[in-house]
């Protein structure tokens, strides 16, 4: 028991409990199934991107680009639906489309990174220009709505299993298969291990080069997946809707309990810390906050993240040297 | 003779200026060449603010939403009827004030320049947005307009000189005083800094400062120019500014960047910039081609790099 309160994702569980008590008093449409099930697929998107990010971020590097790479595959399945016939056969050939294209955009990045040594955040953000410039010049903007799209994806969108949304199902898988690489294979062990002390991973034998490739191509073949979940939830293809959810996805990520001078990092951690964000969200939303504040507040949040997650860091490296002093 | 990276990088905006006007029709047209001049300051001093930064190793992407927040401040000044002076002063205070947060957090707590200015930009966005309801403000008077849209003794404009006092001040601060040296030496080994007696977060917090003090600057020119101001008010600066120090030779790692090599970057990108748009390329593609450019000189940088390792290695052996 005691362990489980020391742990980082505790305290953001506690945050999120007692937020959950005071927006019960503030809005009584907010503690109800239904409710959470909305937040829950309104944020399936965002957990996806940010299932990926703590990879990415475990490895002490950052990709800015999540949003944009996430958009092309979505302008790219929209277009692709125009020509596909409406059936469960061109469902499934999105499934194995859109995750490749993304895997393609990814394995770019990565490469960029880990073989031309560029620092990640130049990369993405050099990325997220050339797509977004690129999206914006083949769709002019153009807005793709359901009737755009082929009946067989919007009944695939629209599809529940035991009252729960399919892309909560989606999500889960991911979640589940994320989790078991991280915690349960070579590769997953190697992303921990070069984020801790890359130099010491390198020494046991860990291909540094190859694993920073892993993380940027795993989270463009999420990306993908993360396109599918999009144009499913929205019922449509916005080539503006995902500007800036790159800077959500890194501060969900954070607030999870993710260092981010690499190293630490989990799973459920970050799903805590996307819910957290999605309740303050809804939770502004049904104490009728002014959208322009919204901003404000998640600015606010993402830096006092992480600057207290900076100074925990710097307390407890100040224990661990009166350790050694003492011993 | 050895050229310098920065001469040759020189030479470089020349040829392009030749080049563009070859080949986009009216480029040497007199509105054009105004279009051109007034332009450039704006974009000139967001990318030595970024380059200052960068110098130490870090990056500050909350820049363009600083200035929009200086600009933001001007703006409320003017349109409550208060004299251009207090609204100038205002705005810099703003913009100096944005740069105090970074550094504060970023020279004090600790944490990596990237992650604050990640998340400054959406707080200096949101309280952006706060502040003007998503609306723009706008209408300043003849005077105001006249800083950026105004000539000195009809012949240089006005920006254009700001931009050139602020050149050489960054050139003097870099290279001729003890915090520009610090500069250096922090991008270079922050350790060995602090341990040749030099207080680290001060440095830094004066390098937060003085980005902050450029953008509001240039905030000053582009609400001036525009007359009028939004959220989005110069964002699209943000990536091209690091591109361009970057361009400039300035190391992304910290520890190198020379004032006129980020000056040559800017011409260049503007008149690129300026040519395409003459020649009637897409807007998106223009933004396509800075992010090509930026990736496509790292790349290169990393290939010369090691082919001169290469070489060295060789000479030894």
């Amino acid at each position: 028991m005691k362990s489980l309160i020391k742990q980082k994702e505790f305290s953001i569980f506690a945050i999120i409990v007692l937020l959950c008590i005071v927006l019960s008093f503030v809005s009584p449409v907010f503690l109800t199934v239904g409710n959470f099930l909305d937040i829950m697929e309104g944020n399936v998107v965002m957990a996806i991107l940010a299932i990926g990010m703590t990879l990415i971020i475990i490895t002490s590097d950052i990709d800015v680009s999540v949003a944009a790479v996430t958009t092309a595959v979505a302008v790219t399945i929209g277009s692709l639906f125009g020509h596909l016939p409406n059936s469960w056969v061109s469902v499934l050939l999105i499934f194995l489309i859109a995750p490749l294209v993304g895997l393609i955009i990814g394995c770019v990045n990565g490469l960029l990174v880990s073989r031309i040594k560029i620092p990640a955040i130049v990369v993405t953000l050099g990325t997220l220009n050339i797509i977004n410039g690129l999206v914006l010049y083949f769709t002019n903007g153009q807005y793709l709505n359901s009737s755009n799209l082929p009946a067989a994806f919007i009944s695939f969108a629209n599809y529940e299993l035991l009252g729960i949304p399919i892309l909560i199902y989606l999500l889960t898988v991911v979640a589940v298969l994320t989790w078991y690489i991280l915690k349960h294979t070579l590769i997953g062990r190697s992303v921990l291990a070069i984020g801790g002390k890359s130099q010491s991973a390198v020494r046991v034998g860990i291909d540094e080069k190859k694993i920073k490739m892993f993380v940027f191509a795993y989270m463009g073949f999420l990306a993908g997946v993360a396109a599918i979940a999009q144009t499913a939830y929205t019922k449509a293809v916005d080539p503006n809707g995902m500007l800036g959810l790159e800077m959500m996805v890194i501060a969900a990520v954070v607030l999870g309990g993710t260092n981010i001078q690499g190293g630490r990092g989990t799973i459920q951690g970050t799903l805590l810390g996307v819910l957290l964000l999605a309740i303050i969200e809804n939770g502004m939303i049904l104490a009728h906050i002014d959208t322009f504040w919204q901003k404000v507040v998640t600015g606010a949040i993402i830096v006092f993240a992480i600057s207290y997650d900076r100074i925990s860091y710097k307390r407890q490296q100040a224990k661990l040297t009166k350790i050694e002093v003492e011993a | 003779m050895k050229l310098s990276k920065e001469s040759l990088l020189g030479l470089i905006a020349v040829g392009t200026i030749i080049l563009m006007s070859f080949i986009a029709p009216g480029f040497l047209s007199s509105n054009n060449i105004d279009n051109f001049l007034f332009q450039l300051p704006e974009f000139g001093l967001l990318a030595l603010g970024m380059m200052v930064v960068i110098i130490t190793g870090g990056i500050d992407l909350s820049i363009t939403y600083t200035a929009a927040l200086s600009g933001v401040g001007v703006a409320l000044m003017l349109t409550n009827g208060q004299p251009i002076l207090l609204a100038i002063v205002v705005g810099i205070s703003f913009g100096l004030l944005c740069g105090a947060f970074n550094g504060f957090i970023v020279s004090k707590i600790g944490v990596s320049p990237i992650l604050v200015t990640l998340g400054t930009m959406v707080l200096f966005e949101g309280i952006i947005l706060a502040i003007t309801k998503g609306q723009s403000i706008s209408g300043f008077g003849e005077t105001y307009n006249l800083i950026g849209n105004g000539y000195y003794m009809g012949l240089f404009p006005l920006s254009i000189i700001i931009f050139v006092f602020f050149i050489v001040l960054t050139a003097i601060l870099l290279n001729k005083t003890n915090w520009g040296r610090s500069v250096y030496m922090l991008g270079n080994n922050e350790i060995a800094t602090l341990f040749s007696g030099v207080k680290n977060s001060r440095v830094l917090m004066k390098v937060y400062l003085y980005a902050g003090l450029l953008a509001a600057i240039s905030a000053i020119i582009m609400t001036s120019r525009y007359n009028s101001v939004k959220v989005d008010l110069g964002s699209s600066y943000m990536l091209q500014s690091v591109a361009a120090a970057v361009l400039g030779g300035t190391n992304i790692q910290g520890g190198y960047g020379k004032v006129m090599g980020t000056v040559y970057a800017v011409v260049i990108f503007q008149t690129i910039s300026n040519g395409l748009n003459l020649l009637g390329v897409h807007r998106a593609i223009v933004d396509v081609f800075f992010g090509a450019v930026l990736i496509l000189v790292l790349t290169v940088n990393f290939f010369s790099d090691k082919w001169k390792k290469n070489k060295e290695t060789k000479a030894v052996a």
